[in-house]
C-alpha cells in the first residue's frame, strides 16, 4: 500500500498556472501540498484512498505528466489566441453597427 | 521541408481512445492522430499535408493574426448562443404541491392528495401569468407542473384562459404543456386541453412491475396506459409524450424499459438520471448510483441502435440533444445544457406558495427549507425579480466559459453550466469539477457519443442524423 508520493516539477517548463490545473484534476483522489524551492517544485500526493496500490500510484504519475504537457499546451493556445477571442465575441455579441472597420 | 506559417485560433481538446479530438469555439471537431496538438502548437504541421486545410476550413489555425472569414465565424458564434435573444421563454407554473401517487424518487417533495395550503392561489397565478408576458420573448412555453396539476383543474383554466386573452394583444407563440401523470385525466382537464389546445407530458417509467414499483402503487401503469390512450384519442397522437426516471431498480431494465416504450407507440425516449433533489437525496448512494447509471445510459443507448438498425424509427432523446450541439450549428432548447445556463434565461418558476425560483430544482429545493434560488414574490416587479441581487449573484456563476475545469474543457460548447446542481450538491455555485458527478456524467455519455461517432461512423452517423431531422435513416 502506498501512503503518499511526490513529484518534482521544473517551474522553468512548466509554469504555476499549468502546474494549478493539474493538481485541480488530481484533487478528487488526492490531498495535495505543493513546495516551491528555487526552480523546482515538490508536488506531494496523499492518497484520500489508502488503498492505493503501486500499479495504481505508476498510472497516477504516468497521468500526472501526460497531463502538464496537455496543460502547457492548452494554456500556449489560450494565451496566443487571447486577443482573437476577444475580437470574436465582441463581434458576435456588441452591436457590429457601431464598429468602424480600419484597413 | 519547411513547417508552414500559421496562427492559432481558439480551441480545445480531449485525448480519448488513443486519438485527440480537436473543438473549436462553435463545437465544431476534427479527430486526429495522438501527438496532433503539439504539432499544431509548435508549428510542425506542413502546408502539404491534408490536415493542414481541415485545421483551417475548422478554424483551428489561420493564415492570418485575423481570419478573413472572421464575421463568419462571429454570427456562427452568435447562432450558437441565439437561445439568449429572447431571454426567458419557458415559464413553470407549479400549481399544486398535492398528488395522487406516491413515488419513491419524487424530487418534487410532493404532498398528500388532501394536504392543505399546498395550492396557487387565484391571485398569485393571474399575477404569474402577467409576468411571464414580461419576458421579451416571442416564444413563450407556459407549463403546469405539480405535484399532480390535474387535481387543480380550475387553476390550468384561469391560467390558460388569461393568458389567451392577454395574447389576443401580445401576439406571441404561446404553448402550454400540462406535465402529469395521467393517473386520473378526467374529461374537464381533457376538455381544457383542446379548447387551449394543451399538449401532455407524461411520466411512463417501463413495464408495468417497474412503473408500478416506482409509484408506490399497484395499478398505476393501467390508469397510466389508459389515461395516455385517453388523450390520445381526444387530443391526436402527437399531443402526448413521456418522460422517463431512472430509478435504481431501472437500472436492470434497459430493454425492457425501451420495449415498453415502443410498445406503447412512442417514437422516442429520453433516459434521463435521478436527480439529488426531494426524496431522491435521501435515498441513493449517488456515487454508485452515478457511475451505474453511465453503464445503463450506454447499454441502453446500444439497444436503441440496434432497434433502429432493423428499421424501427426510435430516438434516445438526450443523445440528440448533444448531436444537435455537435454536428449542426443551432443552439438547443434544452436548459441543462446551456451556458449561460437554463436558470432565469430561458426558464423560471412560479411556484405555489406565492414566490418566484430560478428553476425547477430551485423550488424542490425550497421544500426543504433552502432558500437561495428564491428570486423574490410574484406581486414583486419584474424587474427586481429577473434583475435583482439574487439573479446578479447567481449570474457570476452561469458560464462555463468562466469555471475552472470547464473553461479550458473540450466538451465546453456541449455541456452546460448549473449553479443549482453545484449548489445542492457541492455547498456552493461556483462547484468543483474534479468530484462533480454531473460533470463525470456528461463527460462519459459525451465520450461515447465521440467513440460511436470515431469508431463505427458508417453504422451510426446514418441513424443519428435521422434522430436530427426526426425522419426516418
Amino acid at each position: 500500500m502506498v501512503q503518499s508520493f511526490s513529484i518534482e516539477v521544473n517551474r522553468n517548463v512548466y509554469d504555476d498556472v499549468v502546474i494549478s490545473q493539474v493538481v485541480y484534476w488530481h484533487s478528487d483522489d488526492f490531498v495535495i501540498t505543493r513546495n516551491v524551492n528555487d526552480n523546482t517544485e515538490t508536488i506531494t500526493l496523499h492518497p484520500r484512498d489508502i488503498h492505493i496500490t503501486n500499479e495504481e500510484k505508476e498510472r497516477v504519475l504516468q497521468q500526472f505528466q501526460q497531463d502538464l504537457n496537455d496543460f502547457k499546451l492548452r494554456q500556449i493556445v489560450a494565451q496566443e489566441t487571447k486577443d482573437i477571442r476577444t475580437i470574436l465575441y465582441i463581434k458576435a455579441f456588441a452591436n457590429n453597427d457601431d464598429f468602424v472597420d480600419y484597413e | 521541408m519547411s513547417s508552414a506559417s500559421y496562427y492559432l485560433l481558439p480551441f480545445y481538446f480531449r485525448r480519448l481512445n488513443h486519438k485527440e479530438i480537436l473543438v473549436n469555439e462553435v463545437g465544431d471537431y476534427i479527430v486526429a492522430p495522438q501527438g496532433t496538438v503539439e504539432r499544431i502548437v509548435y508549428r510542425k504541421i506542413e502546408e502539404k499535408e491534408d490536415l493542414f486545410h481541415d485545421l483551417l476550413a475548422n478554424y483551428i489555425i489561420s493564415l492570418t493574426p485575423i481570419p478573413d472569414l472572421i464575421d463568419i465565424y462571429a454570427v456562427r458564434l452568435r447562432t450558437k448562443k441565439s437561445f439568449l435573444d429572447g431571454f426567458t421563454a419557458l415559464h413553470i407554473f407549479v400549481l399544486t404541491l398535492r398528488c395522487n401517487q406516491n413515488c419513491v424518487y419524487c424530487q418534487a417533495s410532493s404532498q398528500k392528495e388532501n394536504a392543505c395550503y399546498k395550492d396557487m392561489q387565484v391571485e398569485d397565478l393571474r399575477k404569474s401569468v402577467e409576468l411571464m408576458f414580461k419576458s421579451p420573448s416571442q416564444h413563450l412555453t407556459m407549463e403546469f407542473q405539480g405535484g399532480e396539476p390535474t387535481l387543480t383543474p380550475h387553476l390550468i383554466r384561469i391560467a390558460a384562459e388569461y393568458a389567451s386573452q392577454i395574447n389576443l394583444t401580445q401576439k406571441r407563440e404561446l404553448t402550454f404543456v400540462l406535465c402529469t401523470n395521467c393517473v386520473n385525466l378526467t374529461d374537464e382537464v381533457l376538455e381544457i386541453c383542446k379548447q387551449y389546445n394543451i399538449l401532455i407530458s407524461t411520466s411512463l417509467d417501463g413495464p408495468a412491475t417497474l412503473h408500478n414499483r416506482n409509484r408506490g402503487k399497484n395499478d398505476s401503469y393501467e390508469k397510466v396506459i389508459a389515461g395516455i390512450e385517453k388523450a390520445r384519442t381526444l387530443l391526436g397522437m402527437d399531443k402526448v409524450s413521456a418522460l422517463m426516471t431512472t430509478s435504481i431498480e431501472a437500472l436492470q431494465y434497459s430493454k425492457e424499459i425501451v420495449d415498453s416504450y415502443i410498445e406503447n407507440n412512442f417514437h422516442s425516449i429520453f433516459i434521463r438520471a435521478l436527480n439529488p433533489y426531494g426524496l431522491a437525496v435521501e435515498n441513493t448512494n449517488w456515487e454508485d448510483y452515478n457511475s451505474r447509471f453511465i453503464d445503463f445510459y450506454k447499454t441502453t443507448l446500444e439497444y436503441i441502435l440496434e432497434i433502429n438498425k432493423k428499421g424501427v424509427f426510435f430516438v434516445e432523446e438526450f443523445a440528440c440533444l448533444v448531436l444537435r450541439k455537435i454536428l449542426t450549428p443551432f443552439p438547443i432548447g434544452f436548459v441543462d445544457l446551456q451556458s449561460p445556463a437554463g436558470v432565469i434565461n430561458s426558464v423560471i418558476v412560479y411556484n405555489y406558495d406565492g414566490y418566484v425560483y430560478a428553476s425547477d430544482e430551485s423550488r424542490m429545493l425550497a421544500e426543504k427549507q433552502d432558500f437561495t434560488f428564491r428570486l423574490g414574490k410574484i406581486s414583486d416587479t419584474y424587474e427586481n425579480i429577473f434583475y435583482g441581487e439574487k439573479s446578479q449573484k447567481i449570474s457570476q456563476t452561469w458560464s462555463n466559459e468562466c469555471l475552472a475545469g470547464c473553461s479550458n474543457c473540450s466538451y465546453q460548447s456541449y455541456c452546460g453550466a448549473d449553479p443549482v446542481r453545484n449548489y445542492s450538491t457541492q455547498g456552493d455555485m461556483y462547484g468543483h469539477r474534479p468530484t462533480s458527478l454531473l460533470c463525470k456524467k456528461y463527460k462519459s455519455i459525451i465520450d461515447y457519443i465521440f467513440l460511436l461517432l470515431m469508431e463505427r461512423e458508417n453504422e451510426v452517423l446514418p441513424i443519428f442524423k435521422s434522430w436530427i431531422n426526426k425522419t426516418d435513416a
